[in-house]
């Protein structure tokens, strides 16, 4: 176990360096630098200290091995963008709004596509399961921001119910939290169906019923518990695509989140929040992989029984 | 006789028709019952139906629209709502809605496929090797593979449609080079599972080159999976263009694409609902047939391949 989780934290790190000197290169390859205006051009000199005060006049090798060093150390630079403050300080902010709508959306997203995922597989090929199956496969396919539109143009434009955008009070909340949630909705949905309908088919069911097991303790104790193994596993990473999934949400409902700042980030060529932005989701990404594995093993004791004999 | 057969799709009525032909049974294709399979499946054939239908729409845009999609010839009438004479409209141009609405379809379904067909390009060679040569080539792939599974796909995509400028091209390069990682796995997966089969074996003990045993036999064989994959690769590329274009990194007007139209109707939709609905329709309805035809195609090919 010790052998496996040192190996996997120095594939994180591999990873971490091969993206991050990709993304370097992608990002410094891009056309313009980020003081080249073109209303209002800067005269030669003064951008030429601009650049320079920025470290954009050194080599790229050189610019590539300060900014790691900084991250290193939580130093993620400062935003072209808003010079006032760090890109942390900058994240911290935006990261609110987003956090609140992703970790909102899953929070009510999950367990409503568990339940009907769960409704779907014991009603296995009936109406339920279709009409389950239905609306799973609408989350899955439908671009979020082309559910986004329909409930605005339903709930803000027809019914005028509530607001089409914002995010000042809790009542602006409630369309974007509901067009994201469907997202965690339909994934959780698919999953447990399919890992229910595995369990169900797996001799030590058809035991238990032999025994004379009442159905309801047969799902209940048993099934739903060993259905749970995959379930937990795509939780982290899903919690973490909050992150990037709400970019759609947050531009449909003018939120002030995170998710501007990817787009203007790129567009205007801001480096430093660039960088931070993408790196900083590639990391969690990798650790919830990870933690996802490492849970996979605990909750599974066949697989660690498999590391344990093999190693 | 012919037709008889064919009316007999569903499993219940071919029961009887079973019974009666027993004695003439023919050795057919086994194309034949994936085509049987595909039939008996109601949601794949209607949207199999309906995904012709758009498909030839686009293929015949000029025929079926009354001006081209970047015409400004309504002016008098922009933002007209939905009538006889504009089926969908005029938008806040002039330009007649329906028209671009159509030609919308032609971008997206053009990224689709050509993307798709990329993805292929890329993957199924890939998968091949790495399945079948396994060790220190198949290490390698499953890291790519792994570097494409922690970044943020649409971070990425970003980044390199601003790169790239845009534009019809760089918009299927960035689809192909997501979409190929599913028919890799995909192919990797088939061509491990034949590898040690008897078949190989032989073919290999009669002296068959590794190039012949794998274009021979293996890939061959993966016939259904990279199908499969083709398939499940034209939904998420067109998603992918929509949402770059929706966020204003993809297709760049005057060429209509529903993603940025969707963006333009936001600033409309309180007022002139049309420019909102219509390509929210259009997208949702396209994605969603293409989606279940291939969903459809799967379960037909291969039904081991269901998730």
């Amino acid at each position: 176990m010790i052998g496996y989780i040192i190996q996997r934290l120095l594939s994180i790190l591999l990873t971490f360096g091969v993206v991050s000197i990709l993304l370097f290169m992608m990002m410094h390859a891009m056309p313009g630098g980020p003081f080249d205006a073109t209303e209002m051009p800067l005269s030669g000199a003064a951008k030429a200290t601009i650049m320079a005060q920025y470290g954009l006049d050194q080599p790229l090798y050189v610019q590539y091995f300060k900014y790691m060093q900084g991250v290193f150390q939580l130093d993620f630079g400062i935003p072209y963008q808003s010079p006032g403050e760090t890109v942390l300080e900058l994240l911290g902010r935006a990261w609110v709004p987003s956090l609140i709508l992703g970790g909102a959306g899953v929070l009510i997203g999950a367990p409503i596509g568990i339940g009907l995922g769960l409704l779907a597989a014991l009603n296995r090929n009936t109406w339920v399961d279709y009409l389950a199956s239905s609306i799973a496969t609408l989350g899955l396919t439908i671009p979020v921001f082309v559910t986004s539109m329909a409930l605005i143009l339903v709930f803000s434009v027809w019914l005028n119910w509530l607001p089409a955008s914002g995010w000042g009070e809790p009542r602006k909340w409630i369309l974007p939290i509901v067009a994201y949630a469907t997202i965690p909705m339909a994934t959780y949905a698919r999953y447990t169906r399919s890992a229910i309908l595995d369990t169900l088919n797996k001799p030590f069911v058809m035991v238990l019923r032999a025994k004379g097991l009442s159905e309801r303790k047969v799902i209940f104790k048993h099934v739903l518990r060993n259905s749970a193994i995959p379930m937990v596993t795509v939780f982290l990473p899903m919690f973490i695509g909050t992150a990037t999934g709400s970019i759609f949400v947050e531009a449909m409902f003018r939120i002030p989140g995170l998710g501007a700042y990817f787009v203007s980030s790129i567009v205007t060529k801001d480096y430093p929040l660039e960088m931070a932005l993408i790196l900083m989701i590639t990391v969690m990404f990798c650790f919830a992989y990870f933690l996802a594995d490492i849970a996979y093993a605990i909750l599974n004791p066949r697989i660690r029984l498999k590391e344990g004999t093999s190693k | 006789m012919m037709s008889a057969n064919k009316n007999n799709l569903y499993p219940q009525k071919s029961v009887k028709k079973e019974k009666s032909s027993i004695k003439s049974q023919i050795a057919r294709n086994p194309l034949y019952y994936s085509w049987r399979r595909f039939c008996s499946n109601r949601g794949a054939v209607f949207s199999g139906s309906l995904l012709l239908i758009i498909v030839s729409m686009a293929l015949f845009a000029p025929l079926i629209t009354p001006t081209s999609y970047e015409e400004q010839k309504f002016l008098t009438e922009n933002l007209a709502f939905p009538s006889a004479q504009h089926w969908m409209g005029v938008d806040d141009l002039g330009r007649d809605f329906y028209t671009r609405i159509v030609y919308g379809a032609r971008v997206s379904l053009s990224i689709g496929f050509v993307a798709a067909a990329f993805s292929v390009l890329i993957g199924l060679p890939l998968g091949a090797m790495a399945g079948f040569f396994g060790g220190p080539a198949d290490w390698i792939i499953m890291r790519i593979i792994e570097i494409f599974s922690v970044v943020p796909p649409l971070l990425v995509a970003l980044l390199l449609a601003a790169l790239a400028g845009g534009g019809f091209i760089s918009i299927v390069f960035i689809a192909a080079l997501f979409g190929w990682v599913q028919v890799c796995l995909l192919v990797r997966a088939q061509v491990m599972a034949f590898r040690s089969k008897e078949f190989i074996r032989a073919a290999q003990a009669l002296g068959g080159t590794p190039a012949y045993v794998l274009f021979r036999h293996l890939i061959p064989n993966s016939i259904s999976p990279v199908i499969v994959g083709f398939v499940q690769a034209i939904p998420l590329a067109m998603m992918l263009e929509a949402g770059l274009s929706f966020l204003g990194v993809g297709i760049a007007p005057p060429l209509p694409s529903w993603g940025q139209m969707i963006n333009i109707g936001i600033n409309f939709m309180f007022f002139y609902w049309h420019l909102a609905l219509f390509p929210t329709l259009a997208l949702a309805l396209t994605v969603l047939s293409t989606t279940l035809f291939g969903d459809g195609l799967r379960d037909a090919l291969d039904p081991t391949l269901r998730g």
